[in-house]
C-alpha cells in the first residue's frame, strides 16, 4: 500500500507517472475542485482528461477548449478582482495542465494541476473568510494513494 | 475654455521640459519611428505612426515656447487645442501607444518618443481625456494600494496556504531582511505560483528576504494613466517601507512597467535618491547563478524561447540575465528574430491591457507576436512579466497556436534540486 503524507513524496510519486496516468490523476484534482467553476466547458473536457483511451484529436480538441475558457475569465489587468471568478479560472487553469502534452509543462501535468486547483481553494477561502476549509494538498495526498491503490 | 481643458493646456504646458522642447525642435519627419510601431506595421494606418501621437503636445510646444508660434497664435494664424482634438487623441495617446520604446531606439535623432508619450499623457489625464479602466485602476491604487484592489488579507491568505500546503516560508515584515520582494496584482490573482517559486529558490539559495504588509504592490497606475502625483505617492510608499525595514535592496517582480516605475522614474518621481538599491527579480536570480547559489536539475526538453518585456529589457536593460538563466533550464533555447533590445512588444504594455476599448485593436496588432514565434517553431513561451504572459495566452489563442506560456521564476523554481536531491543531473 502506497502512502502519501508530505509534498516530496507527493511529487516523486507524480514523477513517476507515465504519461497517460499523469493525465488521468491530474483530471481527479480538477474534478474534486470542479465546483467552484461555474463555466460549463471545464467539466466535459475534464472527463476527456479522465479517459484513458482517449484519441489524441479529441485530447487536442479539449485542450483548446481549457485554454480558451482560462483566456476567457482571467482577472484583467487594472480591472477590480473578484475572488469568485479567479477560483473558477484556477479549475480551467487545472484543466489546461491535466491536457498538456507532458513535455511541454514545467513539472509534469499532473503537479501543475495540483497546483492550480489548490489556488482555487485559497480564492475560495479568501471569498469565505474561512480559513478552516480543509488543506487541498491532503485531499490531493488521498486522491493520489487511492489511484496508485486502485 | 472649460475648466478641464484649461487643466489639460496647463499640464500640457508643465509637460515640456528641456528633453520635450528639444525633441519637437529636432524632429527631422523622417517617419521611421512609424517602421518600428506594430500599431503601423499591422495596420498600416498612419495615423499609428508615433510622433502623429504626439500632436497636441507639439502644437502646445508650438504656440507656446517658439518665436514663430507665438507669433502665429498672436495674429490669430493657429488653432488652439480643442477639447474635441484631444478626445479624438485619446485613442491614440493610450490604446495605440504601450511605450515600449522600439520607435526611440530607431529614431535618428535621438528623441525618446516613448517619453514624450508619457508627458502627453499627463496633458491627457488633466484635460479628462483618460481611458474609464486606467482611471478605475489609478483610483483604487491610490485608495486601496493596489489597482485591481488586492487587499492585504487576500495576499496574507496567499501566503498562508502556501506555508501550509508547501511548507515554505514567506517572511512578512522581517525588518533587516536583505531583500525587500514587491508583487504585482496580477502575480497575486493570476499567478500567486510567482510567490511560492521566490519562496523556494531563496530557502535553496538562503536568501534574506521579506515582504512588506504596507507596501507590496509594484505597479504604478499613475506611471500608466499619466499623473506623476499618483505616480510619486505610490513609489514614496515603497520607499517609506523599504526604509522601515531597513532593507538593502528592493526585487521589482515579473512586471514590466513597475521595475521601470520603481527603478528608473522612482528617484526622479519623489526628488531624491533612495538609500537602498532597486533590483528586478532576473538581476537577483542571475546573481544567485553566478555565485552558485542557485542549483537546478534537469532540463526542460521542448523547444523554449523567451519574450523580452519592453520595459525590462529595452527601457530596463535587463537582457543577458533570463538568458543565463533559461540556459540551466532549457535544453532547446532560440531566440526569436529581433529578440532582445529590439523585441517587439506583446501589444498591452503601458495600460492598454487595462483599457478594455483597445482589445480589438491589441489582438489585431498581435499578429507581428505571431510572425516572430512561428519563425522559430516555438513548442513553449517564456516571459518575466505576467501582463505580458497573460496577453500573449490571450493572443496565442486569438490565432489558434498552441504554445504554453509560462514565467522565467517559476520555471527555474520547477528545476530546484530540493532537499535530499543531487547537483545537476
Amino acid at each position: 500500500m502506497t502512502q502519501i503524507s508530505n509534498e516530496a513524496e507527493f511529487r516523486h510519486a507524480l514523477a513517476g507517472l507515465d504519461a497517460d496516468r499523469q493525465r488521468a490523476v491530474a483530471a481527479l484534482f480538477v474534478k474534486h475542485v470542479l465546483p467552484l467553476c461555474d463555466d460549463e466547458r471545464i467539466a466535459p473536457v475534464t472527463d476527456v482528461a479522465a479517459r484513458e483511451d482517449v484519441p489524441e484529436d479529441k485530447l487536442a480538441e479539449a485542450l483548446r477548449t481549457a485554454r480558451t475558457t482560462t483566456t476567457d475569465c482571467h482577472a484583467r489587468c487594472g480591472a477590480a478582482g473578484d475572488w469568485s471568478a479567479q477560483a473558477g479560472y484556477f479549475v480551467a487553469r487545472a484543466a489546461v495542465a491535466a491536457l498538456t502534452p507532458a513535455g511541454q509543462m514545467p513539472g509534469g501535468p499532473a503537479w501543475q494541476a495540483a497546483m492550480a486547483s489548490r489556488m482555487a481553494k485559497t480564492c475560495e477561502a479568501i471569498v469565505t473568510g474561512d480559513d478552516s476549509l480543509g488543506r487541498e494538498s491532503e485531499e490531493q495526498y488521498r486522491i493520489l494513494v487511492d489511484f496508485l491503490n486502485s | 475654455m472649460s475648466a478641464s481643458l484649461e487643466r489639460g493646456i496647463h499640464a500640457f504646458k508643465e509637460a515640456i521640459d528641456g528633453p520635450v522642447a528639444s525633441f519637437f525642435s529636432s524632429c527631422v519627419h523622417c517617419g521611421l519611428c512609424a517602421h518600428a510601431c506594430l500599431f503601423y506595421t499591422e495596420t498600416g494606418d498612419p495615423k499609428y505612426t508615433p510622433i502623429h501621437k504626439l500632436e497636441p503636445l507639439r502644437r502646445v510646444w508650438k504656440q507656446e515656447y517658439t518665436f514663430w508660434g507665438r507669433y502665429a497664435r498672436a495674429f490669430g494664424l493657429s488653432k488652439p487645442v480643442t477639447d474635441e482634438e484631444l478626445g479624438e487623441w485619446e485613442t491614440l495617446v493610450y490604446d495605440s501607444c504601450t511605450m515600449c520604446g522600439r520607435c526611440s531606439m530607431v529614431c535618428p535623432v535621438g528623441n525618446d518618443i516613448a517619453y514624450m508619450i508619457r508627458r502627453t499623457r499627463e496633458g491627457m489625464a488633466a484635460a479628462g481625456h483618460a481611458p474609464e479602466g486606467l482611471i478605475g485602476a489609478s483610483r483604487r491604487a491610490v485608495t486601496i494600494g493596489s489597482p485591481m484592489g488586492v487587499k492585504l488579507p487576500a495576499l496574507e491568505a496567499q501566503i498562508r496556504h502556501l506555508e501550509q500546503e508547501a511548507g515554505l516560508t514567506i517572511p512578512v515584515d522581517l525588518e533587516g531582511a536583505d531583500y525587500m520582494c514587491l508583487l504585482s496584482s496580477m502575480e497575486i490573482m493570476n499567478f500567486p505560483e510567482y510567490i511560492g517559486a521566490i519562496a523556494r529558490i531563496f530557502k535553496q539559495a538562503n536568501v534574506s528576504w521579506t515582504i512588506s504588509s504596507e507596501a507590496f504592490e509594484a505597479t504604478n497606475s499613475g506611471i500608466q494613466i499619466g499623473v506623476s502625483e499618483i505616480a510619486a505617492e505610490l513609489v514614496q510608499r515603497v520607499v517609506d517601507a523599504a526604509e522601515k525595514l531597513q532593507v538593502k535592496a528592493v526585487i521589482s517582480p515579473e512586471c514590466g512597467h513597475a521595475y521601470m516605475a520603481i527603478r528608473w522614474e522612482g528617484p526622479n518621481l519623489i526628488g531624491k535618491p533612495f538609500s537602498f538599491q532597486v533590483m528586478h527579480i532576473m538581476e537577483v536570480l542571475d546573481q544567485l547563478r553566478e555565485e552558485g547559489r542557485l542549483k537546478t536539475t534537469g532540463k526542460e526538453k521542448q523547444r523554449l524561447t523567451y519574450h523580452d518585456p519592453c520595459q525590462i529589457a529595452r527601457r530596463g536593460g535587463v537582457l543577458e540575465q533570463p538568458r543565463n538563466l533559461l540556459n540551466i533550464v532549457a535544453e532547446d533555447f532560440v531566440e526569436m528574430p529581433e529578440a532582445g533590445k529590439m523585441n517587439w512588444c506583446c501589444g498591452a504594455g503601458g495600460g492598454v491591457s487595462a483599457n478594455e476599448r483597445a482589445d480589438e485593436l491589441r489582438l489585431r496588432v498581435f499578429n507581428r507576436k505571431k510572425s516572430q514565434l512561428d519563425a522559430v517553431r516555438a513548442e513553449g513561451l517564456v516571459t518575466a512579466c505576467s501582463n505580458c504572459r497573460i496577453y500573449l495566452e490571450e493572443g496565442l489563442e486569438e490565432y489558434h497556436m498552441d504554445i504554453p506560456v509560462t514565467g522565467l521564476t517559476e520555471t527555474i523554481a520547477e528545476h530546484l534540486v530540493e532537499e535530499g536531491e543531487g547537483g545537476e543531473r
